[in-house]
């Protein structure tokens, strides 16, 4: 549920060409994958607090390295062509660390953390993942599933927020 | 063996005519008038004959992707996506959260508010607004070089020959033009500079005609034709001229127009020579390798010959390293903490007729001067903009970025925060701590924020 990944939309032979050679120049060793070295060689991502939750939502594979293809697919869910479930899985994917299908405490908690740092003080933080996960829990298993996470998230018009038009 | 000697007598004599009349060219029209500063004039023609060339090129490549029915494969110059226009976090965050109808923005964790964190990152990991600084900008018309199209291939039988022929001129014709005219200048400059630095008396009026000269054949030499604009505003004996740095020809643009102080690091060989030979009649300062980490020195140094109304100003390139034309990146405090009047100059190369930035990871010094001879002609806009001074309560940052912001504004560049040293370093991560500030802020209400310590 949630988990199985979507066929990407097709792109037009211009936005592969583009992204192919986006690609080769951030493959710094042209090893033809990308580690995490290669995209913190990039100073705006490096300022991005959930950039290695995203690089690691991109590997399918886990194999700690984003190769062509899982690149091309984690930027097509960004696509204008994507749907709306394909980016409402993507969001759900950055809570779900273990990718196990459902959001738990800590991983809430640890995600939140890292967007917010040492600004604020651990026990703030849980009372706010406490809250969080007591709204949004329907089945009251103390988790989020991928099913409440749309209900929660799904009235917002985010599709405008997750779109990169390449 | 008679047969032998006639063809060689031949060749000989038709040699020497042929070195005659190449002499009497490179000297009659390139040398003469640039020693005295008279202008030439044909270069107006030039370039509009090659701007017509370059249309009709651009034309013809667009007319045969045509006829293969698809796109003409055009560099964006401005990035390989649409980005949103300048937005900060909690703009972002208000606009994701109040789309379901709320009207203020509570102060609360969202489960939302991670869309907004990972666009950005996907626009930067597809199109960041940095590295591309650092590698030569795209044109969008084709200018007959091979080295800006990357799509370069068979079009027609007319577009081959055209460039069969651009390359014929530009190699066989210009470039032995160029050589000889720079061998020549560099070779005047560093003898008339000895021998001005050896007569005691007159001695600035002299040096100045000398350096102006030597500067004036480095310009010909490469074919560049500079427009100088604001020159009521030049840079006065008190202080310093800062402008942005795409390629070590910057400060010979520059010194075309007036005399500057240079400062830099003492190299050796033929470059080392040039600078001997420029001190001896004007203070120059070179700094020799040691001594260019002790910053104070530097400073102090800089402090005295700003202090010297009798010196010229000082030219000095706060970026640090080249960067491609297309933005203006994070300027180094250390010049704008002396204190004086700061001149700042735009410097904007027009890409049409060659690349002129310096990309020292691709090529070496030699190798960057070939590519700019053997380019059409080197044609750059000169700004020069109004004097600043520090304003009361404002830090040495904050004076470069005011300084930095005028110049990007006046030269059609984008003024970037990130510092140009990021070519070969990485970022600090107080960027990414900025962040998490920005955020936190938004989850307690900015009142809260004030009274939460960090844990």
């Amino acid at each position: 549920e949630g988990d199985e990944m979507e066929t990407p939309s097709l792109e037009e032979g211009g936005e592969i060409r583009r992204l192919g050679k986006r690609f080769r120049k951030l493959d710094l060793d042209g090893s033809g994958s990308l580690r995490v070295d290669d995209f913190m060689s990039l100073p705006e991502l490096q300022q991005n607090p959930l950039v290695r939750r995203i690089i690691d939502i991109f590997d399918t594979d886990g194999n700690g390295e984003i190769d062509f293809i899982e690149f091309i697919r984690g930027v097509s869910q960004f696509s204008v062509r994507g749907n709306q479930q394909q980016k409402l899985n993507f969001a759900f994917r950055v809570y779900d660390v273990d990718k196990d299908g459902f959001i738990s405490n800590g991983e809430l908690f640890q995600v939140l953390k890292a967007m917010v740092g040492s600004n604020l003080q651990d026990a703030a933080l849980q009372q706010a993942v406490d809250k969080t996960i007591l709204g949004a829990d329907r089945d009251g298993d103390g988790r989020i599933s991928f099913h409440e996470f749309c209900t929660i998230v799904g009235e917002l018009d985010f599709t405008k927020k997750m779109v990169v038009d390449v | 063996m008679a047969w032998l000697t006639l063809p060689v007598d031949l060749l000989s004599k038709y040699l020497g005519l042929f070195t005659d009349v190449w002499l009497t060219l490179v000297f009659g029209f390139l040398i003469v008038p640039a020693v005295f500063g008279v202008p030439f004039g044909i270069h107006k023609y030039y370039i509009k004959i090659l701007l017509s060339i370059f249309e009709w090129t651009t034309l013809q490549m667009e007319l045969k992707a045509k006829e293969k029915n698809n796109q003409l494969y055009k560099h964006y110059t401005s990035g390989i996506i649409v980005k949103v226009p300048d937005s900060t976090l909690k703009q972002e965050i208000q606009d994701l959260r109040c789309s379901a109808g709320c009207l203020s923005l509570d102060p609360r964790f969202e489960l939302a508010d991670v869309f907004v964190f990972c666009r950005k990152a996907l626009e930067n990991i597809i199109d960041d607004d940095v590295t591309k600084r650092f590698s030569a900008q795209k044109l969008e018309n084709w200018n007959l070089l091979t080295r800006s199209n990357h799509n370069f291939r068979y079009i027609n039988l007319q577009l081959l020959a055209l460039w069969i022929l651009g390359v014929l001129i530009r190699y066989g014709v210009l470039l032995p033009f160029r050589v000889t005219v720079a061998v020549t200048g560099i070779f005047l400059f560093v003898v008339l500079s000895t021998v001005v630095g050896l007569i005691p008396c007159t001695k600035t009026y002299l040096s100045d005609k000398v350096h102006l000269m030597g500067y004036r054949l480095c310009v010909r030499s490469l074919t560049g034709i500079v427009t100088y604009h604001n020159r009521e505003n030049k840079p006065k004996n008190d202080g310093i001229c800062v402008a942005n740095h795409t390629t070590p020809i910057d400060g010979i643009v520059l010194a075309n127009d007036h005399c500057y102080s240079l400062v830099g690091q003492l190299h050796g060989g033929l470059l080392g020579l040039i600078q001997r030979a420029m001190v001896k009649s004007s203070p120059h300062m070179w700094f020799e390798r040691a001594e260019v980490k002790d910053r104070r020195l530097v400073a102090k140094r800089l402090r005295d010959h700003v202090a010297d109304e009798n010196k010229h100003p000082v030219l000095i390139f706060p970026e640090g390293t080249c960067v491609n034309n297309t933005s203006v990146m994070m300027f180094r405090k250390g010049s704008f903490e002396i204190g004086c009047t700061v001149y700042p100059a735009a410097i904007k190369y027009d890409p049409r007729f060659a690349d002129a930035f310096w990309n020292s990871s691709k090529f070496g010094l030699m190798g960057y001067l070939l590519r700019m001879m053997s380019s059409w002609a080197i044609v750059c806009s000169v700004w020069y903009l109004p004097p600043m001074n520090r304003k009361e309560g404002e830090d040495a940052m904050q004076f470069a970025n005011r300084v930095k912001a005028a110049i990007a504004a006046q030269g059609g560049l984008v003024d970037l925060i990130w510092d140009a040293g990021l070519k070969r370093t990485k970022v600090k991560d107080t960027f990414k701590e900025e962040q998490q500030q920005l955020y936190s802020k938004i989850l307690l209400g900015d009142h809260e924020y004030q009274n939460h310590p960090e844990s």
